[in-house]
């Protein structure tokens, strides 16, 4: 089953394997897709940062410091579809 | 027991293969099929319920985690006297053109409901329950979602339960 | 029983009423018919006619 694949893949070292599952999750099964889906999540969180607009720091560096690593990545997920429904090109069949 | 498989009948030859790629590990099939049950009463006089895929749930309900890599084990109670109005749909994985404009092509609530008013079915169960399929540890789905909607629908003392895939 | 549809259409085409109790019927009718666990039933229906039927539905909804 997957689980075992990605454990096998983190347990050999094999970031290969685990960059293209994570670009097959993004691309709903296309590899080539999900890579453009990673990188414009990127592009659309730089572009809010260009003009240096106040942000919320404390809160980033409060949440960073006081969260659970799992909760953080769980976040970093969403960050990135969040970004990526932000930029207005939704590829994908249905919605988050 | 849940493994993987090499060697059975594939509905459409090589989509496995497609699968697994794209998904990789991902086609498992089940050894242990479970003897056929008989209905104990016909289809008219039976209480139905509905598990589906879909990832329809209530608005306002918790949405269904998307965006997880490995999935969400959690599933939804969806009254089935609601309206479809009342309802929207949190998943990624299939399209929902048709089920925008009609939410009975993939969660047919009011056609269940018609069968009831025509006399076909006997009754529905107060609850009809949803998931999401983007679930890649299949063994944790079939040792928590599983058998938290088995035991939920169980609760609810169905006669006959459709299933469907989305 | 499978339907040979596209992906989120398992019940049809929108609007189509009749088609989407006949999809439903049939599937519990597998529970009487059905002679051994794991035994498929193919919906004899193409997602082409199925569409087909939708449109003419919908073509008589507008008008």
């Amino acid at each position: 089953m997957s689980l075992t694949y990605l454990k096998e893949a983190v347990e050999a070292g094999d970031t290969e394997k685990l960059i293209r599952y994570v670009r097959l999750h993004f691309g709903d099964g296309n590899e080539e897709a999900g890579r453009k889906e990673i990188d414009k999540a990127w592009v659309e969180a730089l572009k809010p940062l260009l003009d240096v607009p106040p942000t919320d720091r404390a809160f980033v560096l409060k949440t960073l410091e006081e969260r659970d690593v799992a909760t953080l990545a769980h976040l970093y997920f969403h960050l990135h579809f969040y970004f990526v429904k932000r930029s207005g090109e939704w590829i994908h069949d249905g919605e988050l | 027991m849940t493994e993987n498989s090499d060697d059975i009948t594939e509905l459409r030859p090589g989509l496995w293969d497609t699968v697994n790629d794209r998904y990789p590990g991902s086609m498992i099939t089940k050894a242990d099929l479970i003897p056929l049950a008989k209905a104990a009463k016909p289809l008219s006089a039976s209480r139905l319920t509905f598990v589906s895929t879909s990832g329809v749930q209530r608005r306002g309900t918790m949405p269904f985690d998307t965006v997880h890599p490995v999935g969400d084990y959690t599933f939804r109670r969806v009254p089935s006297d609601s309206k479809p109005g009342d309802l929207e749909i949190h998943q990624l994985k299939y399209p929902t053109v048709g089920a925008k404009r009609d939410l009975n092509v993939i969660f047919p609530i009011e056609r269940l409901r018609d069968l009831v008013n025509e006399g076909f079915i006997g009754g529905l169960t107060d609850n009809f329950y949803t998931f999401i399929g983007y679930n890649m540890d299949a063994e944790r789905l079939e040792r928590t979602l599983a058998e938290d909607i088995a035991a939920a629908v169980e609760a609810e003392k169905p006669d006959v339960v459709l299933l469907a895939p989305a | 029983m499978f339907l040979p549809f596209m992906m989120g259409h398992h019940f049809g085409v929108p609007f189509h009423v009749e088609l989407q109790k006949r999809i439903i019927k049939e599937a519990l009718r597998r529970i009487k018919l059905a002679e051994n666990s794991g035994d498929i039933y193919h919906f004899p229906m193409t997602w082409a006619q199925a569409r087909t039927e939708g449109k003419e539905i919908e073509r008589l909804r507008v008008g």
